[in-house]
């Protein structure tokens, strides 16, 4: 746990260090399409790095994704984020937080990274416009200190997006 | 013991990881090869302890991890298999959490037997031994006054053999015999007091329509 942020959490339990590993391979073996995991030693925190997928309006360009594993994965989501500058799409706040069911409420412990990564794809391709959520400023703002994603109170409205 | 079952449990998980059917076994909530596993009735396949801990602990709704279908712990079915039939409790600790047992198998009945005894063999043997081809429609008889669910074999060996149910269907008593032959023990159980009359009845008969056949032959 090299990493400020990640020394404050609680060390991944055995099932979850050993479901990472079998989903390591299985990336190694299989990634998803426009996704490339950065290696490191750290089975805990995932860097990953995302490409807009062709004909789409992120197309050519590259973000990275922190994602973060619970003591309790996958019994719990992780937490993903866009490591800023985050791509501009209504429901991505500046500071990287993702506006995705799946990654709160809706989280299922039979979804993997990579499927996460599809879904995370899925809503950036489907975007029409490059703007920032509504209530951004103010969000990033209540955010200042740090808060994780995992503790906002999300409202899913949209199902297009 | 507790050190071969983990290495033959990593063999197989490692094989797993190579796409092949080994796969088709793991667990969808840890990924390894299911444990005490368990299956919904959307076909989903579970350690029990994972399922467990999921629905109980960590899930607001019940639903199936993979597919989202509603999940009702007494349609859970297990895959009992052969090798251990038990697990040890300490194969996968979570602290503080007791993991209940896994829910039984519901087992219907077993098929009934193919040849019952509940008849005297007496009667019978005499009137087969003597009178070969009258069997048969003492066997419709029989059949047509409820004693279907005794002899299911009987029963269905004649339904296939005869045009249809038709056949039967001057007897009175026809409907009354149909049933039973497609119940298991309870039934037959249930049947039996109220036909120990009729048995008797019809034991007589037997004995009667012989005796008059035989005097009828050899008198």
């Amino acid at each position: 746990m090299t990493s400020p942020s990640a020394s404050s959490r609680k060390a991944l339990s055995k099932i979850a260090c050993n479901r990472l590993q079998k989903e390591l391979m299985e990336w190694q073996v299989n990634p998803p399409a426009g996704f490339k995991h950065k290696v490191t030693d750290n089975l805990q925190r995932w860097i990953i790095e995302v490409n807009g997928a062709p004909g789409t309006l992120y197309a050519d360009e590259m973000y990275q994704l922190q994602v973060d594993f619970p003591e309790h994965y996958p019994m719990e989501a992780p937490q993903v984020v866009f490591i800023p500058p985050a791509p501009a799409h209504p429901h991505i706040y500046s500071n990287g937080h993702i506006c995705l069911d799946i990654l709160y409420d809706s989280w299922s412990p039979a979804m993997t990274v990579s499927s996460i990564c599809i879904s995370i794809l899925s809503m950036l391709s489907s975007s029409t416009v490059k703007q920032r959520p509504v209530d951004n400023d103010r969000y990033v703002k209540n955010c200042k200190n740090g808060r994780s994603p995992k503790e906002t109170r999300w409202w899913f409205h949209d199902d297009k997006v | 013991m507790q050190k071969s079952t983990a290495t033959a449990f990593e063999n197989s998980s490692s094989s797993g990881n190579g796409g092949n059917d080994a796969g088709d076994f793991e667990c969808n909530i840890c990924f390894e090869l299911a444990q005490d596993p368990i299956v919904t009735l959307c076909g989903h396949l579970y350690c029990w302890p994972c399922l467990y801990r999921w629905l109980r602990l960590h899930s607001q709704s019940h639903e199936c991890p993979v597919c989202k279908a509603l999940i009702q712990e007494e349609k859970l079915v297990p895959l009992y298999g052969r090798g251990r039939t038990s697990t040890d409790p300490r194969s996968k600790p979570v602290p503080g959490v007791e993991i209940p047992r896994r829910p039984a198998g519901q087992r219907p009945e077993t098929a009934p037997p193919p040849e019952s005894n509940t008849f005297p063999n007496s009667g019978f043997g005499l009137m087969g031994g003597l009178f070969p081809g009258a069997t048969a429609s003492f066997g419709n008889f029989t059949m047509s006054a409820g004693f279907g669910g005794f002899i299911p074999s009987l029963l269905s060996f004649q339904f296939h053999g005869f045009p249809g149910p038709t056949a039967f269907g001057t007897t009175p008593n026809y409907q009354y015999g149909y049933p039973p032959a497609y119940h298991g023990a309870n039934v037959q159980n249930a049947a039996h007091p109220s036909q120990g009359q009729a048995d008797n009845n019809l034991k007589f008969m037997f004995l009667l329509v012989g005796f008059l056949v035989f005097l009828y032959l050899f008198g």
